[in-house]
């Protein structure tokens, strides 16, 4: 105690600053070791976690194995089987067992196919887990919604189309990519229907991912795609476009030539591209009578329309734009006279000298 | 005597159905859970088939097969398992050597009859 006293003593006795340096020492300390504790607790409550997380892992994995090799050989339920749904019944209703199993099927989802699949889509209905993700659907949290309609999709469960296609408008962008996911997952190109009512803009990468899922099914019977090459959202037209190119629609062409005059500058490029796919000539007339209106960014796709698209009537406008402002079309210009009319391209060395020609362009063209 | 397979698969629970199936034919199985583990398991069990993933943590399913074909020169057939979007892989793994490639999800009884194929 004395020795306390004298500590307190001598502490008092110092400059504030010092005093008030070894307070910030003594409360820094005092966090440390606490934060030390805490630490070490959390460590420990995680391994343990991963340790229970690995020991049910290996635990209904082994189920799992022996539920699927054990099925009947007309396709019914065993009695090994149905114990083992009866088992895993029980287990999902904790919800750390639950995310355990619903990890290890929806991980064997992607790896096999057939009757196995077939009988974890069973297994799901039949242990009461797709109840848990139908619940989801209902939750306040949009991203419970969101990870419950992923998990409708993985499971291929048709049965909450109405209830999902709700979502395929909802405000959430995650929720909605979902949901649009699901759709065309599970119906293809009649889950597409919500382009008819969709306000938002789809992002590009919704747009490849509906595109990849669309491109794996077997069947590539498409819809009519005019009514979302007309719609109001620019996201959902170039959408279409996009089917229009993938799918060589050729019998909508006169509603691409509409989209020509579409107000918006994005719509009108990709138009052109797709046109260009579909060997749109009649599209082709039309651009070069007005290819002075044109802009510039549709100017070029035109030129790479018309190195597709190219005949020999096109010489003179070609010629007319050998030595263009713009260093691509020039560069297109020149390689489309070089492919129709060689001896006229090889001539042009003698009027390089206008003064918009790039002599480094037409040395690139003639070397290619 | 039964024919010995490496089977290398980080996916434990694929591996396990495999396994269960593999040796309900008849073979014996050597499971490893990346391809380091498969490269060990190839030196020293001298397989008579290799069944492996292409993407796998520390050695790819690419690396196992150029090890097989070209560190120990063998000729025991390799079937390669990819995902959607690992085509470029597939056709690698072919330049390299693989025999066959099932593309994933698939059935592990389609695997069955891949695997008596190639071992006739």
């Amino acid at each position: 105690m004395p020795d306390i006293q004298n500590i307190m003593d001598q502490y008092h006795d110092l400059p504030f600053l010092i005093q008030l340096a070894w307070a910030l020492s003594g409360v820094l300390s005092i966090a440390i070791v606490l934060l030390t504790i805490y630490l070490k607790i959390i460590r420990s409550y995680l391994r343990k976690k991963a340790q229970h997380h690995l020991a049910y892992k290996n635990k209904y994995e082994i189920f799992l194995v022996e539920y699927l090799y054990s099925g009947n050989d007309d396709g019914s339920l065993s009695d090994t089987q149905q114990t083992i749904i009866k088992k895993l019944k029980t287990s999902v209703k904790n919800k750390a067992k639950r995310k355990v199993i619903i990890s290890i099927l929806y991980k064997l989802m992607n790896e096999v196919s057939g009757e196995m699949s077939d009988y974890i889509k069973t297994l799901y209905h039949e242990t009461g887990l797709i109840n848990f993700a139908i619940d989801r659907l209902y939750n306040k949290n949009w991203y419970i919604a969101a990870k419950g309609i992923g998990e409708l999709t993985r499971f291929n469960i048709e049965d909450v189309n109405e209830k999902v296609s709700e979502y395929a408008l909802h405000p959430r962008r995650e929720v909605r990519n979902e949901a649009h996911l699901y759709l065309v997952n599970l119906f293809r190109f009649e889950g597409l229907e919500f382009l008819n009512n969709l306000k938002t803009p789809l992002s590009e990468w919704a747009q490849v991912q509906l595109l990849e899922t669309l491109q794996k099914f077997d069947d590539q019977q498409i819809c009519d795609i005019k009514p979302w090459l007309r719609s109001s959202n620019n996201s959902v037209v170039l959408f279409a476009l996009k089917l229009a190119k993938i799918y060589n629609q050729f019998e909508v062409q006169d509603t691409l030539m509409e989209l020509l005059n579409h107000e918006n500058k994005t719509v009108r490029i990709a138009s052109i591209e797709v046109l260009t796919n579909l060997y749109g000539l009649e599209a082709k007339e039309m651009l070069k009578a007005n290819f002075k209106d044109l802009s510039l960014e549709e100017q070029i796709s035109f030129f790479e329309m018309l190195e597709k698209l190219v005949i020999p009537s096109d010489e003179p406008f070609i010629e007319k734009h050998l030595f263009h402002k713009n260093f691509e079309i020039q560069l297109l210009a020149l390689k489309i006279l070089k492919s129709i009319n060689l001896d006229k391209f090889m001539a042009i060395d003698k009027k390089s000298n206008h003064k918009k020609a790039n002599p480094e362009i037409l040395k690139f063209v003639k070397s290619t | 005597m039964s024919k010995k397979i490496v089977l290398a698969e980080d996916n434990t629970t694929l591996s396990l159905l495999l396994k269960f199936r593999l040796e309900k034919e008849g073979y014996e199985l050597f499971m490893a859970a990346d391809g380091k583990e498969a490269i060990e398991l190839i030196n020293t069990n001298s397989p008579d088939l290799i069944l492996t993933d292409i993407m796998m943590p520390f050695v790819s399913g690419l690396e196992v097969i150029s090890h097989v074909r070209i560190k120990l020169d063998l000729d025991i057939p390799i079937i390669v398992f990819s995902s959607a979007g690992q085509e470029e892989m597939v056709l690698k793994a072919f330049n390299i050597g693989a025999n066959d490639f099932m593309g994933k999800p698939f059935s592990p009884n389609e695997l069955i009859i891949r695997i008596k194929r190639l071992l006739i």
